[in-house]
């Protein structure tokens, strides 16, 4: 998991260098450009390999190992579906929590927030699910290990070092995931644009008002990025009129997990926004 | 090997310097008896070596001015991106500079003797009044102060759409190149309004673009030959025989990268930041980020050695790269004999390679180790625990001082370093002149340091 928060950690990062490069004396430095966009595009890869090979394959069925997996490390014995009902409770609350919150449930639950937020509308289902009995052979001991499961058991086996790194990073963590939404957001194609808002409104029921902090963060980020676009001109006149109608809507959404939400579009189209990075 | 003795220090008198001072290109002469250095500031300074051994400033003159593109509302940095000189013919120098996009051929000669007794001036150059001249006087050719005056003799602008990154004087001293990101131009040193384009990496599509040209650089024997590395970490020889536009390499060295060292990094680091051609011509040196490769030109598959300048700082790459120090363009340069390569690193070292012995030597140019006359010695980069006094600690390296140019002397064992703004001359306590046999490389234990007073 840590890899995926240093894929992320590294593409806001270069998104930041591309912007600030447009101010910097000389003009646009073509080589540096090149070789941030280039290290954009492999962090994206890192990001998005283990997105699809955990997400788009059983999906819900790993999910439910996770939980099973998170809370027999924690408290050992206790039954599947008794196990889900309080966790998918906190992750309904702590997907957009305070950052203090998170720390009380440990290291592996932030692991799972990741997951459930990468996925479109997870805590929606996660609350249908809950009624499903989990099957107890659906235990990871027997079956086939996925990446994402094994990084859940690192997760929980290495609990107490991620609650170290949930307290440290824990301010830093959320806001920065959902900058690198927000700006993903702006790279969806059309296609991405009419799924999105269906999604939205699953979610927004569930939804709880995030801090002042996470909803600055993606304004900001969200200027920052229009920015970004004008200035790369014509290729990006698709993303230009998206951009300005979701500007409105973006405000609106004050929790997290609509970024989460749009993740997998905006992932997925992320190719010709690197491309187009390039592309000046 | 260099037991490298401090013979002068030239540096800004002010202690605070500005962003302006920074030096940006060092390079020799071809005889050796010049040095020139280009600042941020688009300031040219030379030095001439002295009979004695040291070098003090020749001359000091504005090369290039900030400038600013109305077009494309872009300013032109007036940076000093390189410098290279021409062999030297008679008593004047020719250098060329270049910039960001406009090369510039100069002219330093030096003149000591005036006319004086002219007619119809007097010695302020006020018009005299005709009707009290009485006799005539022919002018005679008086001593005065030595004068260095530098003039520009050409201006090869607007053939560069990118930024001009290296320039190259054939060996035919007729004709150069110039390098940018996409393309490589050849001039006539002579003719300032057109150029032949010889290499274009431009793709048609802009969105397809996947390397830039880093460095290029002729042969120094062969005419035709040309080198140019590129972002990918290749590097290509071409042949400008074989056809007129060489996008064709006649070979390309590239080292197959290692799939289990990859990361986000690994395109990054794989950059080529400087190529040189041995003095023979029979290698060529490249360096990226955290090594140093020779290459034979005869085997492209990979090169005849590899030397690691920093690894440690192999797991600091994205700490490095958040502080952008990842994309600092590190020099190498070869000595007079082939036998030593040279390059800079972070803390103000600079590290040697023995390419016969293999072994290496890191010291530090920064005022407070060197002092006139000292020896300098040798340091060491220890990932762990300190286990002597002149360890230091990976953590402890300070990346804001780094050593990006370095220069050889062409056949002594001379060598400028330029640190930020400062700029020190080391030279061989043992054999600074002329080709010597054993190589020695001063012992741990260091030598008696020879203090003269500062003066």
């Amino acid at each position: 998991m840590e890899y995926k928060v240093e894929a992320h950690r590294i593409m806001s990062i270069s998104l930041g260098k591309i912007y600030n490069s447009r101010v910097q004396r000389g003009g646009i430095k073509l080589h540096k450009n090149l070789l941030v966009s280039l290290v954009l595009r492999s962090a994206r890869q890192v990001y998005l390999s283990d997105y699809y090979a955990g997400v788009c394959l059983n999906a819900q069925h790993i999910e439910a190992k996770e939980w099973e997996l998170m809370d027999a490390d924690r408290e050992k014995l206790i039954p599947a579906s008794e196990a889900a009902q309080p966790s998918s409770a906190d992750c309904g609350v702590s997907e957009a929590a305070q950052p203090g919150q998170t720390r009380t449930t440990g290291g592996a639950q932030l692991c799972l927030k990741r997951h459930v937020g990468a996925e479109d509308g997870r805590a929606s289902r996660l609350q249908e699910k809950d009624g499903d009995s989990l099957d107890p052979s659906d235990v990871a001991v027997t079956s086939p290990v996925s990446p994402a499961i094994s990084e859940t058991q690192c997760g929980s086996s290495d609990c107490e070092t991620d609650a170290d790194a949930a307290v440290t990073e824990g301010d830093s963590r959320q806001p920065p995931k959902d900058h690198a939404c927000s700006h993903r957001k702006r790279s969806a194609e059309e296609t991405g644009v009419s799924e999105t808002p269906v999604k939205r409104t699953k979610v927004t029921p569930n939804a709880i008002v995030a801090n002042n902090e996470i909803e600055e963060g993606e304004e900001m980020d969200t200027s920052n990025v229009s920015n970004l676009i004008t200035i790369f001109g014509s290729g990006f006149s698709g993303l230009l009129s998206k951009d300005s109608a979701k500007s409105e809507s973006e405000t609106d959404d004050s929790d997290s997990g609509s970024g989460q939400i749009c993740c997998e579009q905006m992932l997925k189209n992320l190719n010709p926004w690197t491309t187009a990075i390039v592309a000046f | 090997m260099l037991s490298p003795v401090l013979c002068s220090e030239l540096s800004a008198l002010e202690p605070e310097y500005t962003e302006a001072d920074v030096i940006s290109t060092v390079e020799f002469s071809q005889s050796g008896e010049f040095l020139a250095t280009g600042d941020k500031g688009g300031r040219v300074v030379i030095f001439q070596r002295e009979p004695q051994g040291e070098y003090n400033v020749y001359s000091t003159f504005q090369s290039h001015d900030p400038e600013f593109d109305y077009l494309k509302s872009l300013e032109i940095e007036e940076k000093i991106n390189k410098i290279r000189w021409l062999p030297q013919l008679h008593s004047a120098l020719f250098l060329l500079t270049t910039n960001d996009k406009t090369i510039k051929l100069w002219k330093v000669s030096e003149r000591d003797k005036q006319p004086e007794g002219y007619n119809l001036k007097d010695e302020e150059g006020r018009v005299k009044d005709i009707s009290k001249i009485t006799s005539l006087q022919v002018p005679v050719l008086r001593p005065m102060d030595l004068l260095v005056e530098a003039s520009p003799r050409r201006v090869f602008s607007n053939a560069h759409a990118y930024h001009i990154n290296s320039i190259s004087i054939n060996s035919d001293c007729e004709t150069y190149l110039s390098a940018d990101d996409l393309r490589i131009n050849l001039w006539n040193l002579s003719i300032t309004d057109r150029s032949f384009n010889i290499v274009d990496l431009k793709p048609d599509n802009m969105e397809d673009l996947t390397e830039v040209i880093t460095v290029a650089e002729f042969h120094p024997h062969h005419c035709h030959l040309l080198a140019f590395s590129s972002s990918t970490g290749t590097t290509r020889l071409c042949d400008m025989r074989s056809r007129a536009l060489c996008d064709q390499h006649a070979k390309l060295f590239e080292e197959a990268v290692d799939p289990a060292s990859r990361s986000f990094f690994s395109e990054l680091i794989s950059s080529v930041s400087d190529v040189k051609f041995s003095h023979s011509g029979r290698y060529l040196l490249t360096r990226d980020y955290l090594s140093a490769k020779v290459w034979d030109l005869n085997m492209e598959k990979k090169p005849v050695e590899t030397y690691q300048v920093h690894d440690y700082l192999r797991s600091k790459l994205c700490t490095l790269y958040e502080s952008d120090c990842i994309f600092d363009k590190f020099e190498c340069a070869w000595n007079g004999t082939d036998s030593v390569i040279m390059t800079g690193a972070y803390n103000n070292f600079f590290r040697m390679f023995d390419r016969a012995s293999r072994r290496d030597v890191t010291l530090e140019a920064s005022r407070e180790v060197c002092k006139r006359r000292a020896v300098l010695r040798p340091r060491r980069v220890c990932i762990g625990r300190k286990r002597r006094e002149s360890d230091i600690c990976v953590d402890s390296l300070d990346f804001r001082k780094k050593v990006l140019h370095t220069a050889w002397h062409p056949t002594d064992n001379i060598i400028a370093i330029a640190a930020r703004n400062n700029l020190y001359i080391f030279q061989d306590r043992h054999s600074p002149s002329g080709h010597h046999g054993v190589h020695r490389i001063e012992q741990e234990t260091a030598p008696q340091l020879e203090d003269t007073p500062p003066q």
